[in-house]
């Protein structure tokens, strides 16, 4: 793979834009801060709509099972399916929910944790996250990948492993 | 004129206009790494860290002759169950939430002054919260059972009862502690990974290293972080508010004097909100000039957070008011009783106190050279907090030492491992603060790159 820093976002852009165009490609760009123009398409919100439901229905279920199956208790006369009494904990156990699929799922998209990853063997990609802005670019002709990061003003440009 | 002579302080900028995204990573990691001319651990940072220990170590103390004792060891008893131990416990987790209200109320609002304070918010946050936690385990007569307020299958085949607002408050100190946890840490993790690149000792880069967990601000990290990121923070802002107002349904759920009221929830959120912003005005004052912070944390951040507690301090006033008007406006004779006993009986120094460091002092804000003035406004704050705490002590004694019953009449006095153990968590405070202060940055870099990137 090759491993190139720019001195800008707008470079890194037009070089990953352009490399792109090439379907055998595929080109990962690395920076301290999103990627201005970047879309937001993430299938998480919905992933963590579904840990919301299912904290809520679950814990909601769970009560009235409790209540009126497994535990039934007479509090001050009220009826066993007393469901106002469990809107607050199911409330709490839905945003739980929403929140533990939200990091979970996070870091099952992006594949975290990872400790390693052959891209830190380039000496660019220690400076992405204070500042640099970095390409990887993977399966393609590493000759026609070079001569067109420096056509875009590749800082440095590094070969990495097969 | 500017900054800190302060005359035109609405024109301050939010971030010192020759700060640069590079200028600000270097300046917070180098604090944050201890190198360089920002490198520190000066004087003041172990002092304080002795003081907290010395605090936390009276706490320690506390809890073992708590457990070897007995709660017998504490000044409550019938009719005055509830003492220092739920008063602790819904003082911290009101502090906690000033935070949570930064940090994902303001996040949601798209307030750009927001992100110079929400990750020093947010760990008062964690550090409050934890101290909370801890108080409703010790105020079991059994501790070591407290798991068992959780719905686990067992072979007693018991529930908790879910009808009990204490259950839900189980429920709400384990959601907003988790939630806490989770969106702080999420929101810290391009940090870590910005240390782990830029220290240069060996344990600084596995330590950072391990806790970024390989952010490596990869495009696709970052697609998926920020949604995510907004989601949390869309959940946190109901979140804080429930849990208050789960904490006001303690109260409001018994037929006791006082709190039989259902203005018990938003009331107890105001107060949330005033002692929240309080702890974090206390942080922010002492910290931007001893760690360097003056060009990210501006005079018109604590111009802001002045307006907010002025503003928190009138809701809380609101509350008072209404407090007494639903009094002797309802038919309870009771409730009379109870608040006449406030107003002038054994405890009414505590109320008093309460409305003049709560309303009254909060009052000077309206002057602009007040809200300038940060000695001053610390010890508005410092007010405030001691206020919050007062009134938390009238609300739970006063109305359990005045019940309906005269012959159940009693009254509250705390005893020296109760006075222990709230120095104890204050020391536990101090000593998680300091500790996240140290070795953490205390301002969101990532965040504060892409607000300085897109400036004009």
């Amino acid at each position: 793979m090759i491993i190139a820093a720019f001195a800008t976002e707008s470079a890194l852009h037009e070089a990953a834009v352009e490399l792109r165009r090439d379907r055998a490609c595929r080109v990962e760009t690395y920076g301290a801060a999103p990627p201005s123009g970047m879309g937001t398409s993430s299938i998480l919100p919905l992933v963590m709509l579904g840990g919301g439901m299912v904290g809520g229905v679950g814990g909601f279920g769970m009560q009235v099972y409790a209540t009126t199956l497994a535990y039934p208790q007479d509090i001050g006369g009220r009826p066993d399916f007393s469901w106002p009494s469990y809107i607050p904990a199911s409330f709490e156990l839905a945003v739980m929910g929403a929140i533990l699929a939200g990091i979970i799922g996070y870091f099952i998209a992006v594949r975290l944790p990872r400790l390693y990853d052959p891209v830190d063997e380039a000496g660019s990609m220690q400076d992405v996250m204070t500042g640099g802005h970095v390409a990887v670019v993977r399966g393609a002709d590493n000759g026609q990948v070079r001569d067109t990061l420096a056509r875009h003003g590749a800082l440095r440009i590094e070969e990495i492993g097969p | 004129m500017k900054g800190e002579a302060g005359a035109g302080m609405e024109d301050d900028p939010f971030i010192f206009p020759n700060e640069t995204p590079h200028s600000l990573t270097e300046h917070i990691c180098a604090t944050t790494l201890h190198e360089g001319e920002a490198g520190w651990t000066p004087l003041w940072w172990w002092l304080g860290l002795g003081f907290a220990l010395s605090l936390l170590g009276m706490g320690v103390i506390s809890v073992a002759w708590l457990f070897y004792a007995g709660l017998g060891i504490w000044g409550i008893d019938w009719p005055v169950a509830w003492g220092f131990d739920i008063l602790n416990y819904v003082w911290w987790i009101a502090i906690a939430s000033g935070g949570t209200f930064i940090s994902a109320l303001f996040f949601l609002l798209r307030a750009p002054w927001r992100t110079s304070l929400n990750r020093l918010a947010e760990s008062l946050t964690l550090c409050a919260a934890l101290c909370a936690a801890i108080f409703p385990i010790l105020h079991l007569g059994r501790p070591r059972f407290f798991y068992w307020l959780f719905p686990y299958p067992n072979t007693m085949g018991l529930w908790a009862q879910f009808r009990s607002p204490l259950v839900w408050d189980f429920f709400a100190i384990l959601a907003y502690v988790l939630c806490s946890i989770v969106f702080w840490y999420f929101g810290l993790l391009p940090d870590l990974a910005t240390l782990r690149d830029r220290a240069q000792k060996r344990w600084q880069r596995v330590f950072y290293g391990v806790l970024a967990l390989g952010f490596r601000g990869s495009g696709q990290q970052w697609r998926h972080y920020q949604p995510v990121y907004g989601v949390m923070a869309a959940l946190m802002a109901p979140l804080v508010v429930s849990v208050h107002s789960i904490v006001g349904m303690d109260f409001a759920g018994g037929a006791t004097p006082g709190w039989h009221s259902t203005q018990f929830p938003p009331f107890f959120v105001f107060g949330a909100a005033l002692s929240g912003f309080a702890i974090v005005l206390m942080a922010v004052i002492p910290l931007r000039p001893a760690m360097g912070l003056q060009p990210y944390i501006t005079s018109r951040h604590i111009n802001i957070l002045g307006c907010l507690l002025l503003t928190s301090s009138l809701c809380v006033a609101y509350a008072y008011v209404m407090d007494v008007f639903s009094t002797y406006y309802g038919p309870d004779s009771a409730d009379r009783v109870m608040f006449a006993f406030r107003l002038h009986g054994l405890y009414a120094p505590i109320y008093w106190g309460t409305i003049v460091l709560n309303i009254v002092f909060p009052q000077l804000l309206w002057w602009r050279t007040v809200r300038l003035n940060q000695p001053v406004i610390w010890l508005i704050c410092l007010g405030v907090l001691i206020g919050m705490w007062l009134e938390r002590f009238q609300i739970i004694v006063s109305s359990l030492a005045r019940t309906q019953l005269l012959s159940a009449w009693g009254q509250y006095t705390p005893t020296v491992w109760e006075w222990s153990l709230l120095a104890g968590s204050i020391g536990l405070f101090l000593t998680t603060f300091l500790l996240l202060v140290r070795f953490m940055p205390m301002l969101a870099m990532a965040e504060m790159r892409t607000m300085l990137g897109n400036r004009p």
